[in-house]
């Protein structure tokens, strides 16, 4: 037998034998697409950081190097407040939030809570829908004179003055707080499924109680999940723009977002230091979900256990239809009553707080849907024509994208997948309404500036990832072995891809795809910034209505978008059933 | 033409026994050498198997062969086509390499029907539609899953998975088969049953193949040869009857069935590979005829390795070298009776015939056969 110890030298070989076998389509997809999300997570942000230090003169045409829109962001008395403001609001959301959602998903998950099943998805849907509408909803229901609860108190209990006022901090925290408890259930609730229940049972035969069983054995294994969804919670409040801008920015009350936005768009735009005020927000909202990342959803137990238990179910006796009233109470003030306040608000022509029957007509809808008809308001038709543009081609490239990039990820191993895992989960890290500053900084002076392309551009970048989530969460379950016994049958990697991979993936793929839809119809803070006349999405229809019309009309259209939205939950229940969402 | 007949039937030979050529093979894990410098051959339509523990890198050197990962150095040509030479600049992508395989958890497409699982090999390459049905046909068959073909891969039982997983990775004919460790999901007796049929079927169909597993014995059921490795190096290539009859080392000797192993020197050289090793088991010495292994030279550290089923334990000492010691455990297992003795601080292995009816407590006399004791290297 000849043998042949060392390696050999390395012998002249044919230029193009070397390049078959660096260009193999599995490396060239790779490449491709790795710099495709690099240049567009990496990018934006880059442009950021860069026009932060630019400090523009009192002219307002050319700038100067330095700190100056740092300084100003401690000095400026405004942004000082905002700061304190965006503080307080994702704090008092969190605290919210972790209330209904810790609360809720106990009673679903481990009491004997009547009819829990018929009531769980109802606890889920204010997370499919936009809490901008949400904060509009609320503002006709208690904002002050016109709120209709108030006038409902006044004729009906007497009352004198307005008994509820939602036209301030503590309205923002109410509705952002009881739109994001969603999150924190999710999280929540899948750790307490998922929870082996024998972990509780050999705490109770050795004696402890129910109580005490509860909080040394099950609340230390659910609270790295209570900890992920209060910090999710936190950061998406903090990156918020619609709740405080349509209950907190009139009445004195302005956050980070709300200052950006009015520095990306308003009179006294100033790109620079709206720059330096994203980075402000976005290194805090990261430095959050890296803890998160990096330290506290690998300490989650749910991965650990897998699935397939039944957990043990607390006895409530009659206390549980005490339970049973709160859920349906959370339904109805997060879910019903806004809903129900929208459309009836919608019907009127002009809404002064009281239900006028006679007056009721569709003549809102027409204005705002049909654009055929003259008296049609354009930013209002032209936004449910481009959202669902977007959200079609936002959702099909994205899904596209993180299967490729998924596939690298857990097929291909090396330094490459540990970058790209990385990328993907940076744009997680910054609110939407920063990475759009980051997206317009950088492509303001490129023909893509002033189209759908840059708001598409800025829906992709930033929401990609919770596809790339979705599908990789699939693709973990499915054995690399059936990828690598066609690669052994013959077929390339694309065919692979194409036989192989994408059929198992499929159910994962729609769900994912779904999602991104959903995400993009209702998408506001994104698009705020990147949007010009023509280029409107729904909720920047919703906007302009609610800044330049009238209450009615903005109802007209919130209650569509809505009812959208309903609609593609409901579709995506069906596809991929409760599961799906826990990724 | 027949002049040169005879030179082209020795290289026609050369190149049989070399179809597969493994030369040099290394691939690191990070800094972990989980493949250091293998080589081996293996002849045309024979069947090979890489044994060893996990993390031996046996497997390694299977997904190299099959061309899943990249190697570090080396070079491996199945039949005069270089798949992989990395000082050269060459990798063939798997899909190119012609090898069918059968992985451990059968990979299966349950999106697809058994038929369609085995029909896909031949898709790829093109084959026309009534030779695709025909072929399936008749591997399902030669499997036995001739009347399974239109179910889908999920209802099959882990057996039938195994066998369809097979019937793909040969409907192709391909060049070689490459089997990573596919009966260790199955349950004891559908393994044995397995490896007799596997060995079967791929007689029948006559593919050079490759095998890893950690059973010894299923190494040495379906083996022509055995590689035995340890730590991403090869320890023993050889035959089955050879590997178990005469282990290279300790390790080999260790891994393959059950062995009794006990330090020594060689005292003197009787004759070529005989000689006489001083063992010493806590102040007992006693001087053994045994048979030198490769490498073990007069003067020279070795092991001592005697199978438990080659020491005959009897209550009376027959004369000649009979070792004295006394039994600790004697469990009755049918066909045979296991025995621990002791002599000093050693404790034997003894798998003594059914009819002895030895007790704990007892004196023993352990008898050794020269022909059946071994000095390998330590």
């Amino acid at each position: 037998m000849s043998t042949l110890s060392l390696p050999r030298k390395v012998s002249w070989v044919p230029l193009s034998d070397r390049l078959r076998g660096l260009l193999t389509q599995e490396s060239i997809a790779t490449i491709i697409v790795s710099v495709i999300v690099a240049a567009a997570v990496l990018l934006p942000l880059f442009t950021l950081v860069v026009a932060s230090f630019q400090v523009m003169d009192a002219s307002g045409f050319s700038t100067t190097w330095g700190l100056e829109n740092y300084t100003a962001l401690f000095n400026d008395r405004v942004i000082h407040k905002a700061f304190i403001n965006t503080l307080l609001i994702s704090s008092g959301s969190t605290i919210l939030a972790m209330f209904f959602g810790v609360s809720l998903a106990w009673i679903n998950a481990r009491t004997n809570c009547p009819w829990r099943d018929r009531l769980e998805p109802y606890n889920l849907i204010p997370f499919f829908l936009s809490p901008f509408v949400g904060a509009i909803a609320w503002h006709n229901l208690a904002g002050g004179k016109t709120g209709l609860l108030n006038s409902w108190a006044r004729d009906y209990l007497g009352a004198h003055g307005n008994v509820l006022n939602v036209d301030n901090i503590f309205g923002v925290i109410w509705v952002t707080g009881l739109f994001f408890a969603p999150l924190v259930y999710l999280f929540v609730v899948g750790s307490l499924r998922r929870m082996d229940p024998s972990l509780e049972d050999s705490a109770r035969t050795t004696g402890a109680g129910l109580l005490r069983t509860t909080l040394t054995v099950t609340l230390p294994l659910v609270a790295p999940a209570i900890l992920s969804g209060a910090i999710i919670v936190f950061v998406t409040s903090a990156g918020e723009f619609g709740v405080p801008f349509k209950l907190g920015a009139p009445y004195g009350w302005q956050t980070l977002t709300t200052q950006i936005f009015s520095k990306a768009v308003g009179d006294d735009a100033n790109y620079y230091l709206g720059s330096a005020m994203s980075m402000s927000l976005g290194i805090i909202t990261a430095f959050f979900i890296w803890i998160q990342q990096w330290y506290i959803a690998p300490r989650s137990f749910t991965t650990v256990t897998g699935k397939g238990f039944r957990p043990n179910v607390v006895d409530l006796g009659r206390w549980k239809w005490l339970a049973f009233g709160y859920n349906v109470t959370f339904i109805m003030v997060a879910v019903v009553l806004p809903i129900f306040c929208l459309l009836i608000v919608s019907l009127h022509p002009v809404w002064q707080g009281r239900i006028i029957p006679g007056a009721m007509s569709f003549h809102n809808y027409a204005k705002t849907l049909f654009f055929w008809r003259s008296d049609s308001i354009k930013a209002a038709t032209n936004g449910i024509y481009n959202s669902f543009i977007l959200a079609f081609l936002g959702a099909t490239i994205a899904m596209v994208l993180s299967i490729v990039v998924s596939h690298m990820i857990h097929r291909t191993k090396g330094f490459g997948a540990r970058v790209l895992d990385f990328l993907c989960v940076v744009p997680i890290g910054f609110p939407g309404i920063v990475l759009a500053m980051g997206v317009l900084v950088t492509y303001i002076r490129t023909p893509i500036y002033a189209t759908l392309w840059i708001i598409l551009l800025g829906y992709i970048t930033r929401f990609f990832p919770y596809g790339q989530r979705n599908i990789s969460s699939v693709m973990l379950a499915i054995s690399e072995e059936l990828d690598q016994s066609s690669r052994m049958s013959g077929a390339s990697w694309f065919t692979t891809l194409r036989r192989i991979t994408i059929p198992l993936l499929k159910p994962g793929i729609f769900a994912g795809w779904l999602l991104l839809f959903i995400i993009f119809l209702r998408e506001l803070s994104i698009s705020i910034i990147l949007y010009t006349s023509g280029t409107e999405t729904l909720s920047v229809g919703v906007y302009y209505l609610a800044n330049y019309e009238n209450e009615a009309l903005t109802a007209a259209l919130s209650m569509t978008q809505t009812v959208l939205l309903l609609v593609c939950v409901l579709v995506f229940r069906r596809v991929a059933g409760r599961e799906a969402l826990t990724a | 033409m027949i002049a040169r007949d005879s030179i082209g039937a020795v290289e026609n030979k050369n190149a049989a026994d070399h179809y597969v050529e493994v030369q040099g093979l290394v691939k690191y894990f990070g800094d972990d050498r989980a493949v250091d410098d293998v080589s081996f051959s293996v002849p045309k339509g024979k069947f090979l198997t890489l044994l060893g523990p996990s993390g031996c890198g046996k497997t390694t050197t299977l997904m190299s062969i099959a061309g899943l990962h990249a190697i570090d150095a080396g070079r491996i040509s199945v039949g005069g086509m270089v798949y992989t030479a990395p000082a050269e600049g060459r990798f063939m992508p798997p899909e190119k390499r012609d090898i069918g395989m059968v992985f451990q958890s059968y990979a299966i497409w349950p999106h697809m029907t058994v038929a369609q699982n085995v029909a896909y090999p031949l898709e790829i390459r093109k084959v026309d539609r009534a030779e695709i049905e025909t072929r399936v046909d008749e591997v399902l068959r030669l499997v036995g899953l001739g009347a399974m073909a239109d179910k889908l891969a999920t209802q099959l039982s882990g057996g039938q998975q195994q066998r369809a997983a097979l019937a793909r990775a040969i409907v192709s004919r391909p060049r070689l088969l490459l089997f990573d460790e596919p009966l260790s999901n199955l349950d004891l007796k559908l393994r044995e049953q397995m490896r007799v049929e596997l060995k079967r079927i791929q007689h029948e169909v006559g593919i050079t193949s490759i095998y890893v597993t950690h059973d010894q014995a299923e190494a040495l059921v379906m083996s022509d040869e055995i590689i035995v490795m340890s730590k991403g190096r090869i320890q023993q290539k050889a035959g089955p009857r050879e590997i178990y009859g005469r282990p290279v080392n300790a390790y080999v000797s260790n891994f393959i069935g059950a062995a009794n192993l006990l330090k020594g020197r060689v005292v003197t050289v009787t004759a070529p590979g005989r000689g006489e090793v001083e063992i010493d088991a806590g102040g007992r010495t006693v001087q053994l005829p045994c048979l030198l292994g490769a490498g073990v030279t007069a003067g020279a550290e070795t092991v001592i390795s005697v199978r438990p089923e080659n020491v005959e334990a009897t209550r009376h000492n027959g004369g000649g070298a009979s070792l004295e010691g006394e039994v600790i455990q004697a469990i009755f297992l049918g066909n045979c009776v296991d025995c621990r003795v002791r002599w000093g601080e050693f404790e034997w292995k003894v798998m003594a015939h059914p009819r002895t009816e030895l007790k704990a407590g007892e004196k023993v006399y352990l008898r050794l056969d020269p022909e059946h004791t071994l000095a390998v290297l330590p």
